[in-house]
């Protein structure tokens, strides 16, 4: 966790930099307004979905888990988790730690991917927004047309990963804390 | 309070009731939830700032007059990249590809500006790398290039034969 926060301290401060090169004191000032109104605008939101990732994570254990993924690995996995990704409510800060403390439970990273990557594409409460402020018909055509992204991007990365987790494929064994 | 709270809320007391009658451990997962939100409030924080300084950044008019000149083949390119360069929520992306497709944008230009904002927009690099680290940005990144371009490229070939 430390070498995260680091990481993104550290193009934090070089952007507040630009934006005081660019803007004056003035647009980082702004920077940070658009920072704390989303902060605030979520703050109850945030608070709620870590009560419920505790419960989740009390809920279903390890064995339950891996029932699962062994019930629904593969394809019939990679389409569930896509569409469970669609469904699940909130921002990335809500959805990026719920399916990180599903880590160390050894999920597999394609079905990892999967949700991410249906979350991305279908998430279902941007639905009434994408057709109001922009088009119907176009909504509509974004909708068919990216239906299949999800579950081929998760294809792709089980062939490339197979079953490994998101950890063994993306951290060498003297990265992990 | 919004409707995504509150459908969290709902979910979080049914299964607070659920972990209580299954296996009483209720007050354990509020500990772990805790425990899990003061671990990741720093990034979390770090990354609020970020993705303003990001916002503050790209002018809105830049993004809006560049891709309004883009049409084809070109507009699918020139989309996906807007739509990486969108970095803000929905409320705020949306008015704007709104105003590009009422500006004369094709719908190859749209869907894929549309398509490049969920899965490149920059509003969600900083999570990204703060949960899953750069190499899994990278690779995110690198895997949905080619899916943008394939999704705006299919809605131009529906422009012209629909249309």
């Amino acid at each position: 966790m430390k070498k995260s926060f680091i990481f993104i301290l550290i193009p934090t401060v070089i952007l507040a930099l630009i934006a005081y090169f660019v803007g004056g004191i003035d647009l980082v000032l702004d920077g940070l307004t658009v920072a704390s109104k989303t902060a605030g605008q979520s703050s109850i939101m945030l608070i709620v979905s870590f009560v419920l990732i505790g419960q989740l994570n009390i809920l279903i254990t390890k064995e339950i888990l891996d029932g699962w993924l062994q019930k629904f690995s593969g394809i019939k996995g990679i389409i569930i988790s896509a569409f469970a990704g669609g469904l699940f409510p909130g921002g990335p800060y809500i959805y990026y730690p719920f399916i990180q403390s599903f880590n160390n439970k050894g999920i597999p990273f394609y079905i990892f991917i999967a949700f991410i990557m249906g979350k991305n594409v279908y998430d279902i409460s941007r639905v009434p927004m994408e057709i109001s402020l922009v088009d119907p018909k176009i909504s509509l055509v974004r909708y068919l047309v990216t239906l299949p992204i999800p579950i081929l991007i998760a294809m792709i990365t089980r062939r490339f990963f197979q079953g490994k987790a998101m950890d063994d494929v993306f951290i060498s064994p003297g990265e992990k804390e | 309070m919004n409707q995504t709270t509150i459908i969290l809320s709902g979910a979080a007391i049914i299964l607070i009731f659920v972990n209580a009658r299954k296996s009483g451990k209720q007050v354990e997962g509020f500990k772990s939830g805790l425990k899990l939100l003061l671990n990741s409030l720093s990034l979390i924080i770090c990354a609020f700032i970020l993705a303003g300084m990001i916002e503050v950044l790209i002018p809105v008019e830049f993004v809006e007059n560049w891709l309004s000149k883009g049409a084809g083949l070109k507009g699918i390119f020139l989309g996906t990249f807007g739509g990486m360069l969108l970095a803000m929520g929905p409320y705020a992306a949306f008015p704007i590809i709104g105003s590009i497709l009422s500006a004369g944008a094709g719908w190859g230009t749209v869907v894929a500006l549309i398509t490049g904002w969920c899965l490149l927009g920059l509003s969600k690099a900083p999570f990204e790398t703060a949960f899953g680290g750069i190499k899994f940005y990278v690779y995110k990144t690198l895997i949905s290039i080619p899916f943008c371009f394939a999704a705006g490229l299919l809605a131009h070939l529906a422009q012209m034969v629909l249309v």
